[in-house]
């Protein structure tokens, strides 16, 4: 039995469904809204105790960390590999899965964060969303959480997290212009984990992220965008969100 | 051909060591000093991967001209690129556990760890050499975050609440791994295995970093972990590279703080 716990194609959650995808493995979808905070509800705490999404259970055994459950995928199921055999192509899918996870995910986020998930929550009920927080079971989720609703990024931290943006797009766009993808020269899940989250700059950062600025980036996202295993993980999005994806199709 | 541009044996040159003499490699040691930052002279840290890392001083593995760095990263690639012996289980559910281990070490142990190292051992150690000589080199550092994270070491900047919440993120891993190792010696219930090597580099420093935090009486299990690794032969090869005589007071400026808190 395989069941994915997930949110929207996107960031974290979109990481293992695009993998599963990709190696053609069937899996059980269970949706939870992450801003309705299905993912603290006692029902999902009894799944996952931390309370984080995604989660995936695969014969008993509950898997979290998305980036170390697209491993998990790529090694425990048939189909096709989707780590490179080369040693050094597989440390460099690592090294970048490290890079957008710990650097460039948690600046993006953060100004996601506060200019779409804080003010689509804090129109609700003061209270229910005070109660909300206390539900969450780890102390820096409860943080995190309190920050974006409550809008306290400091300008300063924003600026930071935009410097950062900005920084990591130049280094992507210089190793997609050192190889075809960001491994090497196999499609892997380095590419898969930052499409995850470099869709959306050319969105929220046009300005420097775009065909003249940064075609190589561009182009890769195409490329991964028109992936059937791609298509068929957005068209899994509930919301408006994962529509956004199509700015990527090619102009006939 | 392997050669390995390291420190000191501690935290990251630690753990990058220890898996060399476990596999049982021959390679070529290339003892740079961090903190006379001889390594931003150094072409295989100019690489674009090494030159951008997010661990901050760190050793750089050159194998055949490929550079590998990230030292997590560089142990399971020398244990992918070498087959014996294998220092992962041969299952998805062993290798997933080292990496969410792996994750923890190196998002809140790990800057915890160098906060508490630095602020005790590099302030004193820059006070014996020319800080404005270091305080010029630093200034040349192309990465924002590693030149500022010198800058703060130049000054001594270590603000009181960041040592309070590295002093309470090293108790939150250390729990976890006290609890783990209540199942078994090692903290995979299969054995020995890079999750123990990379807890190691960072655990080693800490009976005399935070002997208060790590007392035997709070976490009896993880000091007799402590005392198996440091019984294997690759382990005490390793730490014998020592020049200083003291590698766990061998402390450079490590991965950042979480920002979000």
């Amino acid at each position: 039995m395989l069941a994915l716990y997930h949110w929207e194609p996107n960031a974290n959650s979109g990481k293992p469904m695009l993998a599963l995808a990709e190696k053609g493995v069937e899996f059980e979808s269970r949706y939870l809204d992450l801003l309705n905070f299905d993912q603290h509800k006692p029902e999902y705490l009894k799944i996952n105790p931390n309370g984080t999404i995604p989660a995936m259970v695969h014969d008993g055994l509950m898997l979290t960390e998305s980036t170390a459950i697209m491993e998990y995928a790529d090694a425990a199921f048939q189909g096709p590999p989707l780590r490179p055999r080369d040693p050094v192509e597989r440390w460099r899918m690592r090294w970048w899965m490290k890079f957008f996870d710990q650097y460039f995910g948690p600046s993006l986020s953060m100004i996601g964060w506060s200019i779409f998930v804080g003010p689509s929550v804090r129109s609700r009920d003061p209270e229910q969303l005070k109660a909300a927080i206390e539900r969450i079971p780890l102390k820096e989720r409860r943080v995190a959480w309190s920050k974006a609703i409550y809008g306290s990024f400091s300008p300063e931290e924003l600026a930071e997290s935009r410097r950062r943006v900005v920084f990591g797009v130049g280094a992507i766009e210089a190793a997609l212009t050192r190889h075809p993808w960001i491994a090497g020269n196999s499609y892997s899940l380095a590419d898969m984990n930052g499409f995850n989250m470099v869709y959306a700059v050319p969105l929220s950062v046009p300005e420097v992220c775009n065909d003249q600025a940064t075609p190589h980036i561009l182009e890769w996202l195409r490329k991964i965008y028109e992936r059937p295993a791609t298509k068929k993980i957005w068209a899994m999005g509930h919301t408006q969100m994962a529509a956004r994806v199509g700015y990527l199709a090619r102009s006939k | 051909m392997l050669e390995l541009f390291h420190w000191e044996p501690n935290c990251g040159s630690l753990k990058v060591l220890v898996a060399l003499h476990e596999k049982g490699l021959d390679f070529t040691s290339r003892w740079v000093d961090f903190i006379s930052l001889d390594q931003y002279g150094l072409a295989p840290f100019a690489d674009p991967e090494a030159a951008m890392t997010i661990e901050g001083e760190a050793p750089v593995l050159v194998h055949d001209g490929a550079v590998i760095s990230d030292s997590f990263n560089t142990i399971l690639y020398l244990d992918e690129a070498f087959a014996a012996p294998a220092l992962q289980p041969a299952t998805a559910e062993g290798q997933w556990r080292i990496q969410v281990w792996a994750r923890q070490f190196a998002e809140v142990l790990a800057p915890a760890v160098c906060t508490l190292g630095c602020q005790r051992y590099l302030t004193a150690a820059l006070a014996q050499r020319d800080r404005a000589a270091l305080g010029a080199r630093a200034a040349k550092i192309a990465v924002q975050e590693r030149r500022a994270a010198w800058e703060a070491a130049l000054t001594g900047s270590y603000p009181q609440a960041q040592l309070e919440d590295s002093r309470r993120k090293v108790g939150l891993v250390l729990a976890k791994v006290e609890a783990a190792l209540a199942q078994s010696d090692w903290l995979l219930t299969t054995g020995y295995s890079l999750a123990d090597i990379d807890l190691f580099g960072l655990a080693n420093p800490l009976p005399s970093l935070v002997p208060d935090v790590v007392g035997a009486a709070a976490l009896p299990r993880f000091n007799a972990w402590l005392e198996r690794v440091r019984a294997r032969p690759a382990v005490r090869v390793a730490l014998a590279r020592s020049r200083s005589g003291h590698p766990e007071q061998a402390f450079a400026p490590g991965p950042e703080h979480s920002r979000w808190g």
